[in-house]
């Protein structure tokens, strides 16, 4: 099923912790890849740092604390050292996002000491090295949530400003870059004054501008995101609902329409259970028809009366509805049973069709509050599916169950009317016979013409039953099969020659087709039946003397065969009415009292029924011809 | 010729008249049975050359039921002196219904199939036929 998930329940927690979850997963892998990011800035910090100090003295021949500055550069690289193989270790041990936090934590709480101590040793208050701080706090702002960020930007104010106060007051040597400024500033109190207040205004409003950009920023991302998790969601469960919607009408069979329908909604919606109701005869009491993921003892509970039971009552009326605290809830007719199977909550939705109201089906989790509106949509939605494949199911089993009357009915038709028909003909003959004492010629005159209505009385029942047979045939689901196209026409022919012979007809078979293989996919019978009728007309209907030929060739993708014959022919003004039933030309009737009018209705009926054509061209007179195309098989 | 015995099992004494005539006028010694449980005990009784059975009788399948129970195979059958006595079945079953008959040993172990209504010289020719 759509979500490979047997147990049913366990699938809920994971849908609905994945909202929450994907947004922190994200924000974490930034900060993973951050933590890279900043360490190999930080390569490049400490090298610059270094070839910064051996800068100042070689080529711009300043005095300052060269070697200090220098072990300040191979401190920040020696520590980032560290970290390089630190990180590299949280990547193979896959390591929380704490650990990457604490780590980030650490690099920065270094770097406020290596700038403290870069400004320190480059000319404290008057080091233009200060301004590197903003950056730094910048960073901060977009890694760490705001209180970390201005607790860091507060402190990078309290370090600069201790040190220049420290100076200032001469608790701290000054160390200066000679020749960098002409005049010493770091005790001249309005520039201390003046340079702490913009450094420290320009860091707090930096780190409150980042952060506030960043958490607007987040917070779209975050909407993003779930955006795209909801997305992923729907599309998720559409792809389920088809696929259920699939699995459920790939039969036909009701119950197991239901039995699919039950497993693959639990499973679709990630809950305990799921059971379906149908209304009975009744259309008062909903029978359990099928369940899934429920105890025995739950099923046992006892009958659901559409006008007692309230939730059946409310569903019924057209809505979904969302139980959230089941052990609560007023609307349950059975709720002992339900708290000791450990429902917590319940969607019940009706299954509407076409023709009105089906049924229920109900989903159950042992979770409070388990379904959402979200969920409700869903489910309805199932529903909806479910009605039409209910809906089918229910008609292919009318359909069956008339399939199965009309057989019945055939055969009492078959001993009821035929029996007596035929018994009275047994009879008369044993008469004819001499069986029974001799005849004078006019007794046996009138017992043949008895005999010859009773056989026409035979053949007209007998088309009846052909005609009833094929309209079912129509429109039942009887499985048809390859037939042997020239074989069934051999047999048909073989059937008319002795006839043939009896009235000098000379009947020829040409069989353009050996080289090709003719099936059609048909039943048997019908074969046979359309072109027996076919033969037997032509042979009925031609004069003593006459030609009869059939002829098969194959077109294509269809067979053709055409039946033609030197009879007496069609009238034009009967042309029209040939395919219509007890309908007979009035030549042919002159011509053979005998007919029923039903055998080319039945022809039709079958030849369309395979997917073919008939057609009929024909002169009075002169004769008739049939062609009849019929889809090939490959 | 005149000391065969055949018996006729058919619910429909008309039928049974109708095969009846054509067998006596033939010489051959007949008997009637009216339902399969008749039959078989008739065949009990009067131990015949030949039986002509009908398909439908009570029930729509009587007819084989009364043949599977003569050609029963078990040695305790207590029609196993029978087993080899031919069978002529007559039906009325028309070619349109799904069912198919043809003898067959499994499940049809009879002799020969005659569809209703019964050509009387066409009987007797069978019945010639089967009896050697």
């Amino acid at each position: 099923m759509a979500v490979p998930n047997p147990s049913g329940n366990s699938a809920a927690p994971v849908l609905s912790k994945g909202k929450a979850s994907t947004h922190r997963d994200i924000v974490e892998a930034e900060l993973i890849a951050s933590v890279a990011w900043l360490i190999n800035l930080r390569w490049v910090a400490g090298i610059g740092v270094i070839v910064a100090s051996w800068a100042v003295r070689e080529v711009f021949r300043l005095s300052a604390p060269t070697g200090v500055l220098a072990a300040i550069g191979t401190g920040i690289l020696s520590y980032n050292l560290i970290f390089f193989l630190l990180e590299k270790h949280y990547r193979k041990i896959l390591a929380s996002a704490a650990s990457y936090t604490r780590m980030t934590m650490w690099q920065t709480a270094l770097d406020w000491g290596a700038m403290t101590l870069l400004i320190r040793y480059s000319g404290g208050i008057e080091s233009p090295a200060i301004l590197f701080f903003i950056f730094h706090i910048i960073i901060v702002s977009i890694f760490f949530p705001r209180k970390t960020a201005y607790i860091f930007s507060v402190m990078a104010v309290l370090l600069v400003s201790g040190t220049a106060l420290l100076e200032y007051f001469n608790f701290l040597p000054h160390i200066a870059v000679d020749g960098y400024l002409v005049t010493s500033l770091y005790r001249n109190g309005w520039f201390v004054t003046g340079m702490l207040f913009f450094f420290s205004s320009t860091g707090v409003i930096s780190a409150y501008l980042v952060s506030t950009i960043h958490e607007r920023l987040g917070r779209r991302e975050q909407e993003i995101m779930e955006l795209s998790v909801s997305l992923r969601r729907a599309t998720e469960r559409l792809q389920a609902l088809n696929e259920g919607a699939r699995t459920v009408s790939s039969t036909l069979e009701l119950q197991q329409v239901l039995d699919r329908l039950v497993k693959s909604t639990a499973e679709v919606m990630g809950v305990r259970a799921c059971s379906i109701r149908l209304l009975d005869a009744s259309g008062r009491m909903l029978e359990r028809m099928a369940v899934y993921g429920l105890s025995q003892a739950y099923l046992n509970k006892g009958p659901v009366d559409t006008e007692t039971n309230p939730l059946a009552c409310e569903t019924l009326s057209g809505k979904v509805v969302n139980i959230p605290d089941v052990p609560e809830s007023n609307l349950l007719q059975y709720p002992e049973e339900a708290r000791a199977e450990g429902i917590q909550s319940m969607l019940s939705a009706p299954l509407c069709g076409k023709s009105g109201t089906l049924g229920i089906i109900r989903a159950y989790a042992i979770e409070r509050a388990r379904f959402t509106e979200e969920d409700e949509i869903f489910f309805t939605a199932i529903a909806a599916q479910g009605s039409i494949a209910i809906e089918n199911a229910l008609a292919y089993q009318a359909i069956a169950e008339l399939e199965a009357m009309k057989s019945q009915f055939i055969r009492t038709v078959t001993h009821e009317l035929r029996s007596p028909v035929s018994v009275s003909r047994s009879l008369l003959r044993t008469i004819e016979a001499g069986y029974a004492g001799g005849l004078n010629t006019q007794q046996s005159d009138i017992l043949s013409r008895a005999s010859r209505r009773l056989e026409f009385l035979q053949s007209l029942i007998d088309d009846l039953l052909d005609m009833a047979a094929s309209k079912a045939l129509s429109k039942s689901p009887k499985s048809k099969e390859a037939v042997d196209l020239p074989a069934a026409l051999d047999e048909v022919i073989k059937r008319y020659q002795i006839p043939a012979l009896e009235k000098e007809i000379h009947l020829e078979w040409r069989n353009y087709a050996q080289e090709s293989w003719v099936q059609i996919l048909a039943t048997p019978d019908g074969i046979d039946r359309i072109f027996n009728n076919l033969i037997s007309n032509a042979v009925k209907y031609t004069p003593n003397g006459g030609t009869v030929v059939v002829e098969l060739s194959r077109l294509d993708s269809e067979a053709q065969v055409i039946v033609t014959d030197t009879g007496i022919g069609i009238p034009e003004a009967s042309i029209h009415h040939l395919f219509e039933e007890f309908y007979r030309a009035p030549n042919a009737k002159e011509f053979e009292q005998e007919g029923t009018g039903l055998g080319l209705v039945i022809v039709k009926d079958l030849v369309t029924h395979f997917g073919g054509r008939i057609v009929v061209h024909s002169k009075e007179n002169e004769g008739t011809r049939f062609t009849v195309f019929l889809p090939c098989l490959e | 010729m005149s000391n065969k015995h055949i018996l006729i099992i058919d619910d429909d004494p008309d039928q049974r008249l109708t095969v009846r005539l054509p067998l006596e006028a033939a010489g051959y010694q007949v008997s009637e049975a009216k339902s399969s449980a008749e039959g078989l005990e008739a065949v009990k009784k009067v131990n015949p050359d030949l039986i002509i059975l009908d398909v439908m009788m009570d029930t729509a399948t009587a007819g084989f039921q009364t043949a599977l129970a003569l050609r029963n195979p078990d040695p305790a059958s207590d029609y196993k002196e029978f087993k080899n006595t031919p069978i002529i079945m007559l039906t009325a079953i028309h070619t349109t219904t799904p069912l198919r008959f043809a003898p067959d040993r499994d499940y049809l172990p009879v002799e020969d199939f005659l569809e209703k209504p019964v050509d009387p010289e066409l009987l007797l020719a069978k019945i010639k036929e089967h009896l050697g």
